[in-house]
Formats: structure tokens, C-alpha cells, sequence
């Protein structure tokens, strides 16, 4: 797969954020009304170049509204969206030539093979290469369906070919909207390793998820929205609280309860499902498991809770009443997410 | 030319492009067989007892009236339904589809998109009436012939004049057509249901069609496109009648710019929400 090329001296003439890095992709109090219905509200969120950009919420919560600005397909309301040095909704069709990727899911024409569905669509923005269709199929693992009519595709191979068509043109910018829903776990898999991939070698990705763990495998950066509205933004490792508790597993929860509850500082000890998770400090996992012997407590297994940080505050940020009470925001979130 | 070709490459994907022309071609050869196997013909069953009739009973002797009796015979109905059809598929289609996001997040201008699909409608439509023109060649020679004709004003037109005269009412009629398409087209940027902007486009077209049989509609048939679908047999006369014609055509290039430019302007600010 090609490297991503982009203009340096473009970027030296773009403002600069993340530690001195151009913002490629920016949105600027973008406002979305349907009606009485805020979709997206004010929204202000910066890309840098090389960044993998978790765009993260709860489905209905605008994501899919903002790409849809992003990609000029609804105009915004108020505010407008830059690609590059390129603004949108009135530079459309320049700000499209630097971006790739999809909307929802991926459409395509199922009366034409692979092939030929993406030669048309990336023939809109210049020459297309048979070769070039042949090493994107390969790069999403669908060089042996390339003949094949798409009418036929599955859910996830249409996914795979939206991939492919994102990556036709080598664009700056690549725009994924939920790229995993409905792939299988390897399908998952390859697709989170392939932009894992792109990141490295210097293509911008945008990842909209609402997959917590999703956005921790592959973002460096994300934002984190809730009723049309940005939450939290920043480095996916600065938003994610730290976190020093475990989960642990024995043959005796009820027994396991009342020696951990009584050791742990109060509140610090939890149920989560089958689980007890319980915040550690210096030297408490080793004295927990030595109390719990003691006790003749089989201890089945002591796992770091690594994911109960950001999924906590997750939850915790976009709770409903929480939200409504802290931005006083009307109601929100139409567009279609899925 | 790029984007043109592109729209009209999807259209010779879909089959109903070719079960449209397949009835267009079919047509001229019913009307030939009907003509070939009976005694009577439109005009003996008390209908269109009007200019058309002439060409209607030329048929048994020459078969170069079946092009013109094919023209006659569906410029108030298939060709309008396969026009609306046309014009309705460019952006509603697609819309249902959801394809059209998927061509609108590519770089291309609304405008450029909207014309190229208007453009890509009209040459399947003007397709359409090529094939069913050498259909009616084709079958009408091979039944009764091809001859001289006789004009309305009473002379002769040889076979070569008659064939001009011919191509000139089928450039005609393309042209009413556009109308139709460019209504369709209208209807296609309001709604994301090919079949609703089909049946608005339709439902109008008979509408207006069934004003004319009512005096008390009189005043409005200088505006309806569909006053003009027959106005083509006035280049059947010698001298060429010209003021109809050229009123006509200028009617309908008000409907053809009127009802694209307000294509052009919903399209281009409309919200693509499928």
C-alpha cells in the first residue's frame, strides 16, 4: 500500500496544534438544526496531521451529522468545516479532493463488479490504475471478490470495499464512519490493524465509534461527544482516568467479598457482573491474594481492569441527565447515526 | 463529457433501460402486424378521427406511415412514462439507493452532477425513439414498403424528403420529451422515492393531457407542454406550417429551462439525508 503524500509547504501555511503539528481537519461552531431538533451543537474539534482521531459517542448522539458536514453532504446550520486550507460547505469540491472514506454504510452499485464500481467512483477525482484497484482490493482483503457484482457483497465485504475506495487517492484525510460495524471478530481485526497501519504512515484518520475500546486500540487523539455537543477532548491516554484496579475471580464471590470489602478502602471495592473489581494501591494485590488462601479462597483470576477507567467516564459524561443539567442543551442527536 | 458518460454507463446497467427500448422496438412491429392482419384500424372504431388518421390509413400501402403512426400512436403515453421513468431515476433513484452519498462524497459539483444525469436521461430517451424510428423502417418496409408520401396539403414527398420529414418530427417529439424529463428530473430533487417522483411526473403530464379535452380550459393550452405533442404534423404540409411549431418549441423550452433550473436550484441546497 502507498504511503500517504501531502504538500509540506501547504502545511506550513496551516495553523498549528498538537505539539506544532498542522490541524488538517477542523470544525468551527458547526451548528446542525432539522427543525426544532439540534443535531449538532457548536461544535469546535481539531485533526492534526498523522493523527488517528476517535470521534466517540452514543449512537444518536451526531457523530454521523458531522461527517455528513464534513464530507459536504448536508450544509451546516452555522459554523463551517476546513479541510486543509480548504473551507466547507463553499469550497466542496476542492476540500473532497483531499478526503476519503464513508458516511453510514458504504454504498456502492450492485449491479457492477467491485472493480468497476471502484474505477467509477474514483475516476471523479482523477486517473484510476487497474493496478491500483488491484493493490487496495488486496490491501482489505478482497482481491479474489474483485470480479464479483457487489449486489452480492455482504455487509462487512461492503465495508471492506468503502475501505478501499477511502484509500483509492491516497488521500490526506481519511474519513471512517463506524468501519467495523458488522464485521466479524477477524474482520475487526484486520480493519483496526489496517488503520493502525495508515496512522503509521502518515495518512489522518477520523474514527467515528462508539466503541470505547475501539478508539483505545487505534486513536491517538479523540473527542468525546454527547448531545450534539464535544464532551472531553485530547489524547486518548490523557483521557483515560488512571487506573490502578482489578478484577478478580474466586470460587467463592460471596467469601472473597467480605475479606476484599473488609481490607479495601471503603467505596473502593465493587461487583461487576461475575467479577469483584477493587482499586489497588503499592503491594495490595499480593496481600489480597494471600488473605484470600488464607480464607481457603480459590482465587481463579486477578486481571488488571484496564478499559473500567474511560468506560466509566465515558458513561459518566454522557449520561443523560448529567449532560442536559452541566450544557443546558435541547434535545439532540438526529441524523441517522447508526 | 467525463460525468456524462459516467451517468450514462450506469444507465445501460439497469435493465429496465433495455426493457423500455425493447417496448420501442416491439411497438412499430405490433402496429405493423395489425395493420397487416386486419381490415380495420384506429380510425374505423370511431376513434382518432383527426389529422392522424391519414397516416393511419396509409399504412396498408406504404410502410413508411408506421414510423409516423408509432410516433402518433405513443407520443401521449409510453413515451411520456419512459421519459418520466428517466428523469426520475437521476437523483431520487439514486437516493434510494443511497448511492447518491456515496457519488456526492466524491469531487464533483452538484451542478455538474444534476446536468450530467438531466443529459444522461435525454439520450435514453433519444435512443428510445432512434431504435423505434428504424423499428417502424424495418417493419413497415419489410410488410408494405417504403414509398413516396402524400402530404396533408395533398402533394407528393419522395422517399427522401418523407425520411427527413420523418427524422424532423422524432426531433420534434425528443424535444416535447425533454419537457417531461426536465419535470421528472424536478420531481426526483423533492422526494427519495424514484416511484413518487415518477407518479408526480406522470400524474401531471395526463393531467394536463386531459385539460385539453375541456373548452373550459381553453386558456391554459397555449402554457401546457402537452398542447404541443402533436404540433410535429405541421411539417407534414407543403409549405411547411412554421408558427405552430416554432410557438411550440418555444413552450416547451420554457418548460425544459424552467423545470431544470428549479431542478438546479432545490439540488444544489438540498440536505442528502439517505
Amino acid at each position: 500500500m502507498s504511503a500517504s503524500t501531502y504538500d509540506s509547504a501547504l502545511d506550513a501555511q496551516l495553523p498549528l496544534g498538537c505539539d506544532g503539528r498542522p490541524i488538517v481537519l477542523s470544525t468551527h461552531g458547526l451548528t446542525k438544526d432539522f427543525k426544532r431538533l439540534r443535531a449538532v451543537d457548536n461544535l469546535d474539534l481539531s485533526v492534526c496531521r498523522g493523527d488517528v482521531f476517535g470521534f466517540l459517542g452514543p449512537n444518536g448522539c451526531g457523530k454521523t451529522t458531522t461527517i455528513r458536514m464534513i464530507f459536504g453532504l448536508t450544509y451546516p446550520t452555522k459554523g463551517y468545516v476546513q479541510v486543509l486550507d480548504h473551507k466547507l460547505p463553499r469550497d466542496r469540491v476542492e476540500a473532497l479532493r483531499h478526503l476519503g472514506g464513508f458516511v453510514d454504510d458504504p454504498m456502492f452499485y450492485g449491479n457492477m463488479t467491485a472493480r468497476r464500481n471502484l474505477r467509477l467512483f474514483g475516476e471523479m477525482n482523477g486517473p484510476v490504475a487497474e493496478e491500483r484497484i488491484t493493490e487496495v482490493l488486496e490491501a482489505v482483503g478482497l482481491a479474489d471478490r474483485g470480479k464479483s457484482k457487489v449486489g452480492g457483497y455482504s455487509h462487512g465485504m461492503r465495508q471492506r470495499l468503502g475501505i478501499a475506495l477511502a484509500l483509492i487517492h491516497n488521500p490526506d484525510i481519511i474519513v471512517l464512519d463506524e468501519p467495523t460495524s458488522g464485521l466479524d471478530p477477524q474482520g475487526m481485526k484486520d480493519v483496526r490493524e489496517l488503520i493502525r497501519e495508515l496512522g503509521a504512515r502518515g495518512t489522518t484518520v477520523f474514527l467515528s465509534s462508539h466503541l470505547l475500546h475501539e478508539v483505545e486500540l487505534v486513536c491517538n487523539r479523540a473527542v468525546i461527544m454527547s448531545k450534539g455537543r464535544v464532551i472531553v477532548q485530547g489524547l486518548v491516554s490523557e483521557l483515560h482516568p488512571a487506573s490502578h484496579a482489578v478484577k478478580v475471580l474466586t470460587g467463592d464471590q460471596s467469601k472473597a467479598w467480605e475479606i476484599i470489602s473488609a481490607m479495601a478502602a471503603p467505596g473502593s471495592a465493587r461487583h461487576d457482573e461475575d467479577y469483584i473489581v477493587v482499586d489497588s494501591g503499592d503491594g495490595f494485590v499480593p496481600e489480597m491474594v494471600r488473605r484470600l488462601v488464607a480464607g481457603d479462597v480459590d482465587v481463579l483470576a486477578v486481571v488488571p481492569a484496564i478499559e473500567q477507567g474511560l468506560e466509566d467516564m465515558f458513561l459518566e459524561l454522557t449520561a443523560e441527565g448529567e449532560i442536559a443539567k452541566s450544557a443546558g442543551a435541547p434535545p439532540a442527536g438526529a441524523g441517522g447515526g447508526k | 463529457m467525463g460525468a456524462i458518460r459516467r451517468e450514462f454507463l450506469k444507465t445501460l446497467f439497469q435493465k429496465r433501460t433495455y426493457i423500455g427500448w425493447a417496448g420501442l422496438f416491439l411497438v412499430p412491429f405490433l402496429i405493423t402486424i395489425a395493420f397487416r392482419f386486419s381490415s380495420g384500424g384506429p380510425g374505423s372504431r370511431g376513434g382518432q378521427q383527426d389529422v392522424g388518421e391519414q397516416f393511419f390509413q396509409g399504412i396498408r400501402t406504404n410502410g413508411m406511415y408506421v414510423s409516423i403512426a408509432a410516433l402518433l400512436a405513443l407520443a401521449t403515453f409510453l413515451l411520456p412514462l419512459l421519459s418520466s421513468m428517466s428523469g426520475s431515476y437521476t437523483i431520487a433513484g439514486e437516493a434510494e439507493n443511497h448511492t447518491l452519498r456515496s457519488m456526492l462524497m466524491q469531487p464533483i459539483r452538484r451542478g455538474t452532477f444534476l446536468m450530467a444525469k438531466w443529459f444522461a436521461a435525454n439520450l435514453y430517451v433519444a435512443i428510445g425513439l432512434v431504435i423505434m424510428g428504424i423499428a417502424a423502417l424495418i417493419a413497415g418496409g419489410a410488410v408494405f414498403g417504403l414509398h413516396s408520401i402524400t402530404l396533408f396539403s395533398g402533394q407528393d414527398a419522395g422517399i427522401a424528403h418523407a425520411l427527413g420529414l420523418i427524422a424532423a418530427s422524432y426531433l420534434f417529439v425528443f424535444f416535447a420529451m425533454m419537457a417531461v424529463v426536465s419535470l421528472a428530473v424536478f420531481f426526483s430533487t423533492l422526494t427519495n422515492s424514484s416511484l413518487t417522483a415518477v407518479a408526480a411526473a406522470l400524474v401531471l403530464t395526463i393531467i394536463f393531457e386531459a385539460l385539453q379535452a375541456f373548452s373550459v380550459f381553453d386558456f391554459l393550452q397555449p402554457y401546457l407542454f402537452t398542447s404541443h405533442f402533436s404540433d410535429w404534423t405541421n411539417l407534414f404540409r407543403s409549405p411547411v406550417t412554421w408558427s405552430p411549431i416554432i410557438k411550440a418549441l418555444i413552450d416547451l423550452a420554457v418548460w425544459i429551462v424552467g423545470m431544470s433550473g428549479l431542478a438546479y436550484w432545490r439540488f444544489r441546497r438540498k440536505d442528502i439525508l439517505s
